[in-house]
């Protein structure tokens, strides 16, 4: 079977790869990479509910109201791809799907997620910490997150401020820099000898997450010479740890034989009957139609411009023309920090991520929509959007391989 | 000089879209290896706020115009050619004799040709090599093409013509090193052509102006891609052209409009018709028109997609094709870089920011198969050769050789 996944973020890569590993032929279009790079690292699966935490997280999307996209997706699919994602990524996430942990961020918060990657374990539920800033990465700050870590109630946190280069001739190096420097034997060596003499007993060891790119264990290293639990805390983009879960997956994804297609937008469908006969690769030069039995369109939502919005209040799925569904009443609400109507918009499908039209009716059955085209969630607000990428990339794979078609 | 031509227009209007992400910064492979270039967000979407259409901060020249940012972009900013453009305005008035002279590429081949053993060999005396490092400040360990003693069109010209094939004409383009360096992968690329059954036309041809243009000579390079376009057009209408050298077809493709906006019907024209020649045979193979009844050839090799193979945004043909050979196993490099980005690793002051954004890539090479390696453009070729010691050939040499047109112990030594 040839296939087509519009789209390389979690859940085009997720569902391209499952589709090779089944069988099927496939190619990955994708105009850019997508938004693991800017990520945390982490899987969320549902994180607030009606402004209250989550502690179980499946089964939150087991009481999913009707129009949300775990309605469709359901609990089974979710934990699927939470079991394939640790099964396959065993260097960069662990977790217990049935409860979420709470880590600390970059500004000293404690988010809810469900996976993490095991160097980011041992910040739920330290109680004594010390967070250690690297004077030349700026976007870490160590006394602002211990001074908000401690005001959370929970933490008792202090911060320290240690000097080592990345790379010398730099005084300003990005969180890459250092992750690259740290992948170089050595590197851990160095920061336990600057870190040691700081150490009180029973205290937990916050770092920003710059442990290695591409080497696992060099937090356990850390943690070894230290002899006191370490932890990771991921940082704004450029996160070093989205980018191990980007560059992991996209290695599976060719390893399994998915070829990949870098750099030219998808623009438009040619149908044959009912049917999506090709989709149309904007490359360089010429247009190329992609022809395949199956096509699944993971292009993102508004941050991608998957969909868009126009000075009328139109909203559009920019890269095949498909029905949106909209919610009624104002799109954006006065307040920035509330959910927001508009991000609810995207693309409706049954249960087996066929996209619907009005009617309800499908558009294409050949065509399937995964990840943050879907509509109905507010991906952010919720700390939704991973598990929906999963579990819907898993739920279409289900139904392509099924036949379900 | 100032940034007033239609091309800035262009990149210029897709600055917006920036929305910070450093997606371009995780994939620069020079910003990975040398903290002399602050990465493409930086010089380009967010130091060109600045610029008012003048030139602001030289670590832009730092920049091998290799294109994986914009290729990796999200949000479709036009970083690569942002920061082309900006470099051009920086070095007009001042362009280094050096930069001029290295973007002669035909006139190098028609000098280089008529005495190659005589030039192969000056290249080969190190003395003669620090000289010219010193004086003109190409550097002393930078690989130099090796000159061919005939020229491709020397070849073709004295072969006797071919009767049109059953599937019609197409065009070959050979652009400069493929015409006087290159001259091997081109004739394989023709009778890769000859062997499926279509007539060749081969029309005298100029050089696409890419050395020029990432240089940021852009009035010279604007006038070599239109009279390329006039040499092209002339060998029929509506054919289709195919090429072996697999930067300058992207020059025709999108460089020379997107970068130095050139709009042009000729452009259009050359641009919407020009296929790398992988491309070409997976298109004949995705028509259910290519044959494939290859024998077996058990052999790994690595291979090199380049930059400017990948900007293209057509994936990697070359795998694509190359898997269609029983036992022919092929691994992508899965590097970013081999450094050289055309003209740039051949630079005194960039050479080491070259090898070391190639390093990765030269080790992957070895490591894979220390007898032979593929890639489809010169100047990578001819970097990964020099640099890692293992003869690297255009993957056609291998569909060559699966049609029966040569044997492989041609491309690799007995005993290997
Ligand atoms: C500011 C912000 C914060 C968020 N915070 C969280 C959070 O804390 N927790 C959480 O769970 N979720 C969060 N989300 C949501 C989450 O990021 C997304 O749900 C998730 O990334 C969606 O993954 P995806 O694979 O569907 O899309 P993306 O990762 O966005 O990937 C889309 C891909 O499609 C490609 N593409 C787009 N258009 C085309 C086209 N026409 N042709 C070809 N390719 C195309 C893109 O280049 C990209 O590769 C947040 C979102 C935003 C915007």
């Amino acid at each position: 079977m040839k296939t087509v996944v519009i789209g390389a973020g979690l859940a085009g890569l997720v569902a391209a790869t499952r589709l090779a590993q089944e069988g099927a032929d496939v190619v990955l279009a994708t105009k850019g990479l997508g938004g693991l790079p800017t990520s945390q690292g982490t899987i969320d699966v549902w994180g607030y509910r009606d402004g209250k935490r989550v502690e179980a997280p499946l089964d939150a999307v087991a009481a999913a109201p009707a129009g949300h996209p775990y309605a469709a997706i359901g609990v089974g699919a979710v934990k699927d791809g939470l079991a394939w994602l640790a099964e396959h990524l065993p260097d960069w996430l662990t977790g217990d799907a049935a409860a979420n942990v709470w880590l600390p961020t970059a500004v000293g918060a404690l988010r809810p997620t469900c996976l993490c990657q095991p160097g980011m374990l041992a910040g739920a539920g330290a109680t004594r910490v010390v967070i250690v800033g690297l004077a030349r990465l700026k976007d870490f700050q160590a006394a602002l997150i211990a001074g908000n870590l401690t005001r959370t109630g929970r933490v008792e946190a202090r911060a320290i401020t240690i000097d080592i280069p990345a790379r010398s001739g730099e005084a300003d190096s990005s969180a890459l820099t250092y992750a690259r420097a740290a992948d170089e034997p050595g590197f851990a060596a160095h920061l336990a000898a600057a870190i040691a003499p700081s150490l009180g007993s029973g205290e937990a060891v916050g770092l920003p997450a710059i442990l290695g790119l591409h080497t696992p264990g060099v937090g356990r290293d850390l943690a070894d010479r230290l002899g006191h639990p370490v932890f990771e805390i991921p940082l704004p983009p450029p996160s070093v740890a989205g980018l191990r879960l980007n560059d992991a997956l996209t290695t599976l994804a060719k390893a399994a034989g998915v070829r990949v297609i870098l750099g030219s937008p998808v623009t438009g469908l040619k149908a044959e009957g009912d049917r999506v006969r090709s989709v149309t690769l904007a490359s360089a030069g010429h247009d190329r139609d992609l022809v395949a039995d199956v096509f699944v369109l993971a292009t993102g939502g508004f941050e991608t411009g998957a969909l868009a919005l126009d000075s009328y209040g139109t909203v559009t799925e920019t890269a095949l023309g498909l029905p949106v569904r909209v919610p009624d009443g104002d799109l954006i609400g006065a307040d920035y920090w509330e959910a927001q109507p508009l991000f609810a918009a995207g693309c409706a499908v049954d249960v087996s991520m066929r996209v619907l039209d009005a009617g309800g009716a499908v558009v294409h059955p050949n065509l399937y929509a995964i990840g943050g085209v879907l509509a109905g969630a507010q991906r952010w607000k919720e700390k939704s959007g991973d598990g929906i990428a999963v579990g819907s990339a898993m739920k279409a794979v289900a139904a392509i391989m099924g036949g379900e078609r | 000089m100032s940034l007033d031509f239609a091309g800035h227009e262009f990149a210029r209007a897709s600055l917006d879209h920036c929305v910070k992400c450093t997606i371009c910064e995780t994939q620069c492979p020079v910003a990975a290896v040398t903290p002399a270039y602050p990465g493409p967000k930086y010089i380009g979407p967010q130091a060109e706020r600045f610029r008012h259409g003048l030139s602001v901060d030289h670590s832009l020249d730092y920049c091998s115009s290799c294109g994986i940012c914009t290729l990796s972009c999200p949000q479709g900013v036009k970083i690569a050619e942002l920061n082309s453009q900006a470099r051009a305005v920086m070095k007009a008035d001042h362009m280094p004799l050096r930069d001029q002279l290295i973007s002669r590429t035909t006139v190098m081949g028609m000098f280089m040709t008529p005495v190659a053993p005589l030039a192969n060999m000056a290249l080969g005396i190190s003395p003669l090599r620090v000289i010219v490092e010193k004086t003109v400040g190409v550097h002393r360990h930078a690989p130099m093409p090796h000159a061919c003693s005939q020229s491709f069109m020397s070849w073709w010209k004295k072969r006797p013509e071919k009767p049109e094939g059953p599937r019609g004409v197409v065009v070959f383009f050979h652009g400069c090193a493929g015409g006087y360096f290159e001259v091997e992968t081109s004739k394989k690329t023709i009778e890769v052509l000859e062997h499926l059954g279509f007539k060749v036309l081969v029309p005298k041809q100029g050089c696409c102006g890419l050395a020029e243009q990432s240089n940021g000579l852009f009035d010279r390079a604007s006038a070599s891609v239109l009279k390329l376009c006039d040499d092209l057009r002339a060998a029929g209408k509506d054919l289709t052209i195919i090429s072996s050298s697999g930067s300058c077809t992207g020059m025709l493709k999108h460089e020379a409009h997107e970068i130095m906006g050139v709009s042009d019907e000729r452009l259009r024209d050359v641009g919407t018709r020009v296929r790398d020649v992988m491309e070409f045979l997976w298109e004949l193979h995705e028509a259910g028109e290519l044959p494939e009844d290859f024998p077996r050839i058990d052999l790994t090799v690595p291979y090199h997609a380049p930059c400017q193979l990948k900007s293209q945004g057509m994936g990697m043909p070359a795998l694509d094709v190359l898997g269609l050979i029983p036992g022919l196993t092929v691994v992508e490099s899965g590097r970013a870089c081999c450094g050289i980005a055309g003209t740039y690793g051949l630079k005194r002051e960039k050479y080491a920011v070259a090898q070391a954004v190639g390093k990765p890539l030269f080790d992957m090479v070895r490591a894979t198969n220390p007898h032979l390696a593929l890639c489809d453009t010169e100047t990578c070729r001819w970097q990964i050769s020099q640099s890692s010691g293992v003869p690297t050939v255009h993957p056609i040499s291998l569909v060559h050789v699966a049609y029966g047109l040569s044997e492989l112990r041609q491309l690799i030594p007995a005993g290997a």
